[in-house]
Order: C-alpha cells, then structure tokens, then sequence
C-alpha cells in the first residue's frame, strides 16, 4: 500500500509563496504508452523536466498571482484524490525551482544560485571521474557550421530522402556481394599495426560526420546543438555533438530520426566508400583502395557494434527508449531488478516498484537483465583489449572501472544495508540475506575447488619420417607414387636409369669373361700366373657386384610404412639426380606425435608435468575430426624459450593463434617467446587414428582442482608478470 | 542615524544567521569532516585542559593578592584583549583565573580544578558532560563572560524560565565586574522589554522563549534573500521608522551556552517549534467527531492493524469497506476524496491506540494538553499537527478546536546549528557523543568528578507482569521507608504516577506525588523530598535541573534510594533520573524495576519476551543477565530509531533550505 500522506511539515516554507514558470521555459507535450506528459525545456540552460498532467496542470496554475496554496487547493478540487499531495508539490516546486525553472517572486538568493552553480560544476567533475572510460572533453558550439550544412541537405532530408538513402545502400551491397571473397581475405589487413594510423584519422572522420548527422537532423526539427566536443572512449578519440534537445521533441518518431541521424549519415559514407572500394579493386594494394576499405569497415562495423547497440548509452539506446516508449530506460531498468530484490530478498514490502504497468515491467526486466550482463561483459572485453595495446594504463583504467562499477557500488550497497532508514525494521533480516549470498558466492569463488583448465594450440607430426634421396646418379625414369600415397616397406617409389652404369656393368662383365677365360688357360699352361689372376678376378667381380648393387639402388623403395609427403616427385621424370639429391619423404603415420606451444605463463606448472611432479590430464581435439577427443602424455617440455615456431600452422599466417611478427614472410617467428612441448596421443584401442601429421590440434590442460579465485588470481599474475619490471 | 545603523546591522544579523547553518555531510564527506573534527579538537581534550586548569589553579594565590580596584584593572585589560581579538592561550588562562577571583569575591565559590577545566572546555566550544552537583551553575558562570567578551553576546539556555531568572540575578554581580550586562527572558515579558534584554552581552532564557523570539524575527524579515538584501533592508527600515520599529528582537546569533545540552540539542532536538494560526474558515469540528465516531465501530484485526512504533494504522480490506459505507453517508465534501477521508479515519484510530490520556496528554479545563515525553511537563501552548490535535480532542470528547496552519516552525536541531559558536553542559552526554559530533560538530568531554562518586547501583529486576513489578516496588519502598530513607520512586506517566500513589495510599504509606498535575508545589516538594523517610513518587518531572538536599538524618540512613518503576526509551533519561541520588559525595542508592508487559520491551524485542517468559519463577525473571541484556538491546534500538528518525528530519530540512527560497 502506498502511503501518501495529504500535508507536509514543511508546507509553510512554500504555501504563501507566489511562484511561476520563466518566461522563456518551453513546454511540450509527448506521449509515452498512451499516456500524456509534458516536458519543460529551459533553453538557456538546456535543462529538462517531465511533468505528468496533473502536475503539468498544478505548474501551470502557479502564474504568479495566485499562491502555491491555492493554487494546491484547485488542483485538489479538480483532481481529489489524483492531485500532489503537499509533500509532492513542495517537492515539484523545489526541483522546478532548483533547476532554474521557476521564478519565485522573492529577492533571488545568490547564495543559493551561486552553490547551485557550482554543484552543477561538480557534479559533472565528478561524472567525468567516474566515467573515464567515456571521458568528455568539450570544445566548442557547432550551430554555425550545422546551420550552414542543414539548408543543404534540407530538400532531402524527408522520407523520400529516406527511401532514396535506402536504394544506395542495397545497391552499394548488391556490388559488394560478387567480391565477398576479397572482402574477407583482406580482412586482416584492416587492423595490422600497419593501417593504424590511417584507421584512426578514418575514424574519427566518419564518426564527425556521425556527429554531423545528428546535428542537421535535430535543426531540420527545429532545435539546437548548443556543444560538441572530443569523448574519449575507452582512451580513442570520438567526437560527441549534446543532442539533447531532442528530447523536447514532441513526436516520438522525430526523436527516433534524431538518434539515428548519425548512422544513416555514418552508413552513408560506408556505403560510397564500399563503392570505391569495389572500383579500386584492380589497384590492389593502393592507398585509396585500403582507405575505402577502412571507411566502410569503421562506418559499418563500429556502427552496428556500438552505435545500434541498446544495451550501451549510445544513440541505439535512445532509439530504443523512444521506440518503446519507456524514458530513462536504463535507470529504471536497474530500479526494477533492485526493486526485486529488495522485496524478494529483503522483505521491504512497502517498496515502491518504478513502474506499475505490466508491460513496462517485462521490458524493464528483459532491459535490466540484458545490460548488466553486457555491463560485465563489456568490462571485461574493453579492459583485455586495452591491456593489450598499452598494459599500465589498460590496468589503470580496469581497477579504475572495477572500482566505479563494482566497488563503489558494493561500498553504496553496504552504506544503504547499515543506514537506510527504509530498512529499519528488516536490518537484520538483510544483513542476514546479504551475508548468506556474499558467503555463498565467496564459496563459490574462493573455496570450493572448480576444473582449471589451460589451453594450447598444437601440431600433429610423425616420430618417423624418413627423407627419400638418390642413391646413384642418375635419370629419374618412371615415379610410382605421388604425394599422399600411402606404401608399405619395400614398395618401389622411383625407378631410374643411369646408361653410365648399364656401360660399366657391361665392361665389368667383359672384364670378368676375359680374366675367367684366362683364369682357365693359366691353370692348364702356367701354374705360376694363376695365383694373381685369381686375385684380379676376384677384384673385377667385387666390382661388377658393386655396379649391380648400384643399379639395383636406382629403383628406390619406401623404408617403411607411410604416407609420402613433401615436393610431388613426379615432377623430377626425366631429370638427372645425383647421388643425395632428395627426392620426397616418407611418413609413418601410425607412430604420431604432438608439438604445441605455450606462452612463457604457463611455464611453471608445465615444466612440473613434464618432470611427472604434477597430474595433468591432457585432452587433444582435433581440427580436422571435432567429435575426437582423446588424451595425450607429455613427453618434454623444452625449457627455453624461442621465437621460432615448429611449425607455421600455429602461427597466425598458417591459422593458428599465435601471433607472428609482421616482417616475417614465413610466418614462423612469434612476437613473443614460445615453449615447446611434445606430447603422445593414447587412442582408446591401439593403432587407431591419431590425426594426420601436420593437422593443427587443440589441446586443454586440465590441472589439479582449484578455487576460481585462485585460478583468476594466478591468471592475472600471469599477465602482469613479464609485462612490468619493477 | 546611528540607531538606524544599529538597526540596520541587527537586521542584517538575523537575516544572515538562516545562512551559517552548516550542510549535513554523507558519505566521505562525513568521514572526513569527522576526522577533522577530532584532529581539531585534540587539542583540547580532557587531559589538555586539565593541564591547563592546573596552571590556572596555581595563578590563584598571586590574583587573591590583588585589590579590589587592582583586580578590576587586570580584568579591563585582559577584556580589551578579547575584544581586540588578542587572545593567546596565556589571556585565556589568565583571564579565567581572573573571573575565577572575581566569582570567588562576589559569590564566596571558588572553582575546583575540574571546574576550570569544564569552563575550558565550554570555552572551546565542548558539550562538557559534569555529573549533577557537580557545579554546573558556576562552571557556566565562569566561563559566560569569556564567552561574552570573545563572541560580542552570548545566550546561556536554561531549563525554565525560574532557572533563567534566578542565575541572572545570583550572576548578575560576577558579569557586572567582568563588564558585561546580563539579563533573562521571561515567558511574560512585552517585546519591548525583550528587545531590552537581547541587547545585554549576557542573556539568559529558556530555548523555547528564545526560538520562538527568533522565528518570529525570521518571520517578520520574511522570505529576503541575500542579493538585495541591503536595498530591501533600507526600504524596510524606513517603513518601520514610521511604525515605530518592531525590528527583530534579537541582533544576530553569536554563541551559545546550553545547559542540559542533551535535553535540548537531542531529545527535543525535533520537535518543531511552530508558529501558527487558526485556519480563516474551519468547519472541521463535525469532521473530525464523524472520523473518530467511524473509527470507533472499527475492530483491531479484522478490521485495521496500528503500529505503534511508527505510529501509523493501516485500514484492512474489510475494514476500508465499513468505513466507506459509513462516510458515503456523510455530507462534508472531504469525504468524497477517498483518500482524505481514508486518512482521517486512520488519524482517528491512531489517536484512539497510540495516543493515551496520562501518557502522551492530559485533559486539563476540557482541553487537551500536550505531555512532554522526556520531561514529564504540560506543553501548554503546543499542538499535534495536521488534526491529529483534533482527532485526540474528537476522541476525548471535548470542544474541538480549530484546525491552525503552520505560518513558520523551527526545530531546536535547527536553532541552535544556527549559532556559528556552541557549547553545553550536562550531565548525561557521553551517550550521545555521536550525535552531537554528526549534527552540531561539537565533540564531548567527561569531567572528572570533583568527589569520587559513591551512590550504589544496584541490579535490575524484571518482572513478567506490571502487576508483580508493583507489588515488588511497594514492597521495596516500604522497607525503605523503614530504614529512615528517603525514597524518590520515578514513573514513565502521569498516569503510572497516579496509579502508585493510589497503591501506596492503599497501603497506608505517607507519601507525596510530583507530575505535570501538581507542578505547582514543585519547589516545595523536592524541599521535602531529601527528608528522612520521605516518599516521592515522580514522573521525569524530576529528572532535570532538581537538587534533592538531604537533611543529616537521611544521609546516616544510606542517603537517597532511586526506584525506578520502568525503564525509558533512552538511557541517558534513566541516568539523569537515577542522577538525583548521590549528589555531590552523598551516599545513595538507585535501582530499576521493569516489567515485560512494559512498551519498551514489547515494542523493541517481542521475540525476547516470548523467550524470557519462560525463565520466571514467582512472577520474576531468574535470568537475570539475559534480561537485563534484552532490556538493554530494546532501550538501544529505541535510541536508534529515535536517532534515525532525528536526522531523516534533518535532513528535509536541508533538502528545503537547499531547494527553496528564503527561511
């Protein structure tokens, strides 16, 4: 039940007061879900108030003939029991009257107006403090330069204009489709180190004339932008025009034109710039071609991440708020999930939930729900995203945001726990409730043991791999197998000839006859010279053995089972080869085995498991096979660190995550120092398939149970260590 | 021309004084004006002004040396000092040790060392906390024309308008040889003579005669800011030249001396002050007849649950039924609101639970008067707001009066944080040192007691029934009574008052009562009191600024024994009660009796109750300690809700001072 008592204490300090509206305040009226409210506008100021029509009705008998008190009693005549009661009224009048809204027909108060001043002044020091993350630099008043665009673009800016804008963009996407395939392959060059520089002077621009578009829409409805300036969103520069005004609009789908004024504008610019792009396609590589490629990535992607997001208070979120027609959705959003919980949690039963409307409730509840996740993941993405372009300052920024959006909070919350007076009765009831959710997530988080796992990125190779070379110089006559083909030992891979050897041979052989037949004369006729033909002979048939044995190794045959890898050998039919020359390799894909690379923080418990001081169970999943899983042994763990990789299939050229340096052509040399590891796959049955050599493979470690705050804390350590020096 | 000055700086004074009210603080802010705050102030803890009392001590015997017409010299000099603004801890220090000769020469009192130490104390701007007979009246004394001469006028709060009038007189001669001019408000007094009076540098009157001379300045300034504030002054100025001058009474606001600083900065910290009129068309006599007539054919449970800590009701469904069934018959336009009509009848049934006649009123000549909760007095002149005066009156039955509008109201928190300089004594303050910090800024010393302190306490005893705790107090009091002692027996209520008397009249025992009701014979009962055998049966009447002198006899008896029959809201209203014993090294003895039927248990631990109840046997709690615990935690969630509820008024007042125009 709500409680409204009809008279306030304080009623004396307003009633005989004689207060009204300033002259130059401008009301107008909206509606939000069938109902009607009026907003006051002071332009001067550009400050903002929404009256709902009793009270609307209340302000506007306050003409300053007539005393708040009466003016008080008419409204109750009229309204009985709709009417403010006195506490509302004093409360409306010293709000109007706080914000500069109403004039009272006393002696004004400097005192009063200069603390107001300067509270304002601090109020908003502190906004900016605490909103670092969105850092606001103001610069200057950008109407003239509105002013002179809007008459410009006044004939188009209508629904036909609309219309019109909405035909260039499908055809600027009809000439992006037959070229998706460069579209996606340059995809990396878009944020290579490389491009940064000429990405952040795109940014900014298109993000003006974002800017500008918001801008030109609000005039072309009348109102004004009264400043413009410099965000510093998470640290990148971002202009900002206070389109503000809008919300004095009184049609809901103008408000919605002025939110996204900045995108259409934006999408626009991506729009030509995807037609530059497409028409510079042949000068590959070129500048023009490469800016058009960033323009319309910035102008579309950033857009729809960030400016169509509702869950962030950009211009989607006011889209958002006005669409369905709910103000202040954000804030009232979070009201309601608190308003829960005060009443589930806590037994605060008299608690005012924000809104009463059934429908209003459920989209504040989805709302609520969605943007506290995306808060937290938000927080999280931004902070390891900073961190990993400038560390100092990302962790500054991140204890910062932790603090303004976690830590103060929770200071707020504990301050509300011990001294609201809403809690009076049910302090104990919510110290208790408190305690039992801190204490169970603290078990969660810091006591009960949760599966640590670490992850690496491998490659499949073979422990026997045997090089095929030539063994006699020769012509490469027949090849028998190509790359891929699997053999068994002894299969013939490569036939050759050498015509040099057959000639040797022959005269080899003829040499034997000859020495034979003389063999045979001498041990009839000459006793005495047989002795050193016999050894002659037996020389020239060590010697023909020799070329025999040579010409047999001209045929070439696998050592053992495999697979043959490597340059197709077929492509060496007919050429000359001598003897060593490679020819390909042989693979003997049923003894595998796995070389991943770890990151140098994971040296400590790796090292551990190699050396068999730790229990790890390790689980390979493999690229090519998803649903195969199967466990591994680490063999070694190789204790330097180098920047050479195994293999280029870890690297990110070869579609790994490890990241290489950029001058490297090869893609072989990480930026940061890499650890070795070897591991033994151990298929369920023995001989089963363990992957092919080569293919890349996913490896998760999973370590000893351990507390998630312990892990979170060992992870971050991680990130510190080796980042700073102290 | 120089009057017109004059005028226009008193003016100017009092309009500027609504400024210095200092802002409440959250959060940091708070902390660290709070660190502030005792940085600041160590430098005059206790230890520190002890020190220094010591060394003025010790500058006695070569001030007693000096003349009379010497004396007068040394006291100019060192007042030019002040005025000059040339103080320096040795002029502090020398010209307390002067006004100490000086009250020594004109009263025949001389200071102790803790006494200069507590005038030191005030005059640094403490809420010094003495122990009752500790000298309060010449530690004030002493310290008011230091005060006086530094901060130009000085106002020193008394309890009431005797206390006023008498320390003003007895003083008069002290302020007259320390060049101040002295004077007391008296509820009686013209504004003429007022305007007399506040223009003296030492001024004495009760808090309530003072806010109200305040706000009726306030009110007559009306709603003047601060820009063009000289130009509407001069214009004003020449207006009332011609009416022949009712500017305000009182020049500005400089310091402050309270005595009883608890009582009045605390417990009647909130409650308002107001100046009011009777509303120009009233026809709400009927109204209010017709609600409490609605409110009576209602049934507690069925039909409306009261919550007697918040003072509110709530209407059930059913109940909400019966009564709109009821006021649709009815012809006053209100009761077409639903909403109006719904608060007047749950006005009516909070007037007819939470309001009790003996307790919070008392129907005095067919009129409903005002019972103060921690003095036990009459507030005579003082109404329930916003009809509930009226609802209580319907109920009674008595002539309804009209129903008045606030024209300007003032709470005693917000008075006194007026004042740029304050400072207080008392003899409770040490458990609202927190307090005293948030809200005034002011820290607090413990004197030392100047005589060890030999009143015994004994344990307290808790009963399961009002019944047996009476039974158990008569039996007390009357075996006291024939020890020879005197016997000073507090009560919450008029109305428990009455009902001991009556228990004790039926036992046959002599006794004689102080309440609201017989405040006449006030004086010459606590005469009385301190007499052997001596039965008084008081409300906390008794409590404040009474001095029970015993006669010898009594003091051979064991001195005077304090029964207390149930236990307040607040601890510190229990020790001042209990405080009337044991006065200055006298012997004594106090002891409470409480009961679980009592509303301080029921209201703050009904679960205890429930548990305690099964520890009596012959109708007392045998568990002592866990009973004296249970009633300890209940008296400390009272004091807190009593403090939330202080600053959650403390705070509206800020909002309006911060968000609207003028006073």
């Amino acid at each position: 039940m709500s409680e409204r008592p009809t008279f306030s204490p304080f009623w004396h300090r307003v009633r005989a007061l004689r207060p009204r509206l300033r002259p130059h305040v401008q009301i107008t009226r909206q509606h939000y879900r069938g109902r009607r409210w009026h907003v006051v506008h002071d332009p001067a100021t550009n400050q903002f108030y929404r009256l709902n029509p009793i009270a609307h009705e209340f302000v506007g008998l306050l003409d300053g003939r007539r005393t708040v008190e009466e003016a008080w009693n008419l409204t109750l005549e009229r309204h009985a029991d709709s009417a403010p009661t006195q506490q509302e009224a004093l409360q409306l009048i010293g709000q109007l009257y706080n914000a500069n809204l109403l004039s009272i027909d006393v002696t004004p108060e400097v005192e009063q107006l200069l603390r107001r001043g300067r509270e304002r002044v601090k109020r908003k020091a502190i906004g900016q403090v605490v909103g670092i993350m969105y850092f606001k630099i103001r610069l200057f008043n950008p109407d003239a330069i509105i002013s002179a665009v809007e008459p410009i673009l006044r004939p188009i800016l209508n629904r036909w204009g609309f219309l019109a804008w909405l035909a260039f963009m499908l055809f600027a996407v009809s000439r992006l489709i037959p070229h998706q395939e460069e579209l996606f392959s340059s995809a990396r060059n878009a944020i290579a180190p490389a491009n940064w520089g000429w990405l952040s002077v795109v940014f900014i621009v298109t993000k003006a004339i974002h800017e500008l578009g918001h801008g030109v829409i609000l005039k072309r409805f009348g109102r004004q932008v009264p400043e413009c300036g410099m965000m510093l969103l998470v640290l990148f520069p971002a202009p900002y025009v206070d389109a503000s005004g809008a919300w004095a609009l009184s049609n809901k789908w103008q408000r919605i034109a002025v939110g996204g004024g900045g995108m259409i504008f934006e999408l626009f610019v991506a729009a030509a710039a995807a037609l530059v792009w497409v028409a510079t396609l042949h000068t590959d590589g070129s500048l023009v071609h490469q800016l058009a490629y960033n323009a319309m990535f910035i102008a579309s992607i950033s857009t729809v991440l960030f400016n169509a997001n509702p869950l962030m208070r950009f211009d989607g979120y006011y889209m958002l708020s006005d669409l369905i027609e709910v103000p202040n959705l954000m804030q009232r959003s979070q009201n309601m999930l608190k308003h829960y919980f005060k009443v589930h949690a806590y037994g605060l039963k008299r608690e005012h939930p924000p809104t009463n409307s059934p429908s209003e409730r459920w989209i504040l509840n989805v709302y609520g729900v969605g943007s506290l996740a995306y808060r937290i993941f938000l927080f999280i993405t931004i902070t390891l995203h900073v961190m990993g372009i400038a560390f100092a300052i990302g962790l500054l920024l991140a204890i910062w945001t932790a603090a303004m959006w976690f830590i103060l909070p929770i200071g707020k919350f504990v301050h509300w726990i011990a001294a609201s007076p809403n809690l009076a009765d049910k302090r104990a009831r919510a110290v208790a409730v408190s305690l039992l959710m801190g204490g169970v997530v603290f078990t969660a988080i810091g006591v009960v043991p949760m599966p640590d796992h670490r992850r690496a990125i491998g490659v499949v190779e073979s422990r026997s791999t045997s090089g095929i070379y030539v063994a006699t110089d020769g012509f490469v006559r027949e090849v028998l197998v190509r790359p891929g083909d699997r053999v068994r030992a002894g299969d013939v891979l490569v036939r050759m000839e050498s015509p040099d050897l057959v000639e040797r041979i022959a005269i080899t052989r003829a040499n034997v006859e000859r020495l034979d037949s003389l063999l045979r004369q001498a041990t009839q006729r000459e006793p005495t010279t047989r002795d050193s033909i016999a050894s002659q002979l037996a020389s020239v048939r060590d010697q023909l053995a020799y070329w025999l044995d040579k010409q047999e190794r001209l045929r070439i045959v696998s050592p053992h089972d495999g697979v043959v890898v490597g340059n197709d050998p077929a492509l060496l039919i007919g050429a000359f080869l001598r003897e060593g020359e490679g020819i390909c390799e042989i693979v003997d894909d049923s003894d595998l085995r796995i070389v991943a690379t770890l990151g140098q923080h994971e040296n400590s418990w790796a090292v551990k498991a190699a050396r068999g001081e730790l229990d790890v169970h390790t689980e390979v999943r493999f690229v090519s096979r998803a649903p195969v899983r199967m466990p591994a042994t680490i063999d070694e763990f190789i204790e330097a660190g180098q920047s050479a990789l195994p293999h280029a299939a870890l690297g990110y050229g070869g579609g790994g995550t490890i990241q290489t340096r950029s001058d490297d052509r090869q893609g072989r040399l990480a930026t940061s120092k890499q650890f070795e590891m070897r591991l033994t796959p151990e298929p369920a049955r023995e001989g089963a398939w363990t992957g092919v050599p080569g293919e890349r493979v996913r490896l998760r470690f999973t370590l000893a149970d351990k507390p998630l705050a312990a892990q979170w804390a060992d992870r971050l350590h991680k990130l510190v260590q080796g980042r700073v020096t102290l | 021309m120089s009057q017109a000055l004059t005028r226009y700086s008193a003016l100017y004074a009092s309009a500027m004084s609504r400024r210095r009210r200092p802002r409440t603080l959250t959060g940091l802010d708070r902390l660290t004006a709070w660190v502030q705050l005792k940085i600041r102030h160590q430098r005059t803890a206790l230890r520190v002004l002890l020190r220094e009392a010591r060394q003025i001590d010790a500058m006695a015997a070569s001030i007693r040396a000096h003349s009379e017409a010497a004396l007068d010299e040394q006291v100019r000099l060192v007042r030019e000092r002040f005025i000059r603004r040339d103080v320096t801890t040795d002029v502090v220090r020398r010209g307390l040790a002067l006004v100490r000769e000086v009250a020594r020469r004109e009263t025949g009192e001389e200071a102790y060392v803790v006494q200069l130490a507590a005038a030191l104390g005030l005059y640094h701007g403490r809420i010094v906390e003495m122990l009752t007979g500790e000298g309060k009246t010449l530690t004030g004394s002493i310290a008011a024309p230091l005060l006086a001469w530094k901060h130009r006028s000085l106002h020193i709060f008394t309890v009431n308008d005797y206390l006023a009038r008498r320390d003003a007189h007895s003083r008069g001669a002290i302020y007259a040889r320390c060049g101040c001019t002295v004077g007391a408000i008296q509820q009686e007094m013209s504004p003429g003579d007022r305007f007399q009076v506040y223009a003296r540098s030492i001024v004495y009157g009760t808090p309530k005669q003072i806010t109200a001379d305040y706000l009726r300045d306030q009110l007559r300034i009306g709603p003047l800011g601060s820009a063009w504030m000289g130009r509407a002054f001069l214009s004003r100025l020449g207006e009332e030249a011609l009416a022949s001058g009712a500017g305000p009474l009182i020049p500005g606001l400089r310091a402050a001396l309270v005595d009883e600083a608890d009582a009045v900065l605390i417990d009647e910290g909130v409650v308002p002050l107001i100046i009011a009129q009777p509303r120009r068309t009233d026809d709400m006599a009927d109204v209010y007849r017709q609600a409490a007539f609605i409110a009576s054919k209602l049934d507690e449970g069925p039909d409306y649950s009261i919550d007697a800590l918040r003072r509110t009701s709530e209407l059930k469904r059913r109940g909400r039924h019966l009564a709109a069934g009821m006021w649709h018959q009815l012809d006053h336009p209100i009761w077409k609101t639903v909403r109006r009509a719904e608060e007047l009848v749950r006005q009516a049934l909070v007037a007819k639970h939470c309001y009790l006649r003996g307790k919070q009123y008392e129907v005095v000549d067919g009129r409903v008067v005002i019972v103060d909760e921690y003095t036990g007095r009459f507030l005579a002149d003082r109404t329930w707001e916003h009809g509930l005066h009226q609802a209580v009156e319907a109920k009674e039955g008595v002539d309804v009066t009209a129903d008045r509008e606030t024209l300007a109201r003032m709470s005693f928190q917000r008075f006194f944080r007026s004042y740029p300089f304050l400072c207080g004594m008392t003899g409770t303050a040490a458990d609202a040192t927190r307090e005293m910090e948030q809200v005034y800024a002011r820290p607090v010393t413990r004197i030392p007691t100047h005589r060890p302190m030999i009143r015994k306490q004994l344990p307290t005893r808790v009963f399961l029934h009002g019944q047996d705790r009476w039974t158990a107090v008569l039996d007390e009091i009357e075996r006291l009574h024939a020890a020879n002692r005197p016997v000073l027996a507090g009560t919450p209520s008029i109305e428990a008052s009455e009902h001991l008397s009556s228990r004790l009249a039926a036992r046959g025992l002599e006794h004689r009562v102080l309440n609201a009701l017989h405040d006449a014979e006030e004086a010459e009962l606590v005469l009385d009191a301190g007499a052997a055998g001596a039965i008084t049966v008081a409300t906390n009447m008794a409590g404040r600024g009474t001095d029970i002198k015993l006669d010898p006899q009594a003091r051979g008896a064991g001195g005077l024994a304090v029964i207390l029959t149930e236990m307040h809201t607040a601890k510190r209203i229990d020790r001042q009660f209990i405080g009337r014993s044991g006065r200055q090294g006298d012997p004594g003895t106090a002891q409470i009796y409480a009961s679980l039927d009592d509303e301080l248990p029921r209201q703050y631990i009904p679960w205890a109750v429930t548990l305690l109840r099964r520890c009596a046997r012959d109708g007392e709690i045998v568990w002592r300690s866990g009973a004296r615990l249970a009633l300890r935690l209940a008296q400390r969630r009272a004091e807190a809700r009593a403090r939330r509820s202080r600053a959650s008024v403390l705070r509206q007042d800020d909002w309006i001072d911060k968000n609207l125009p003028g006073q």
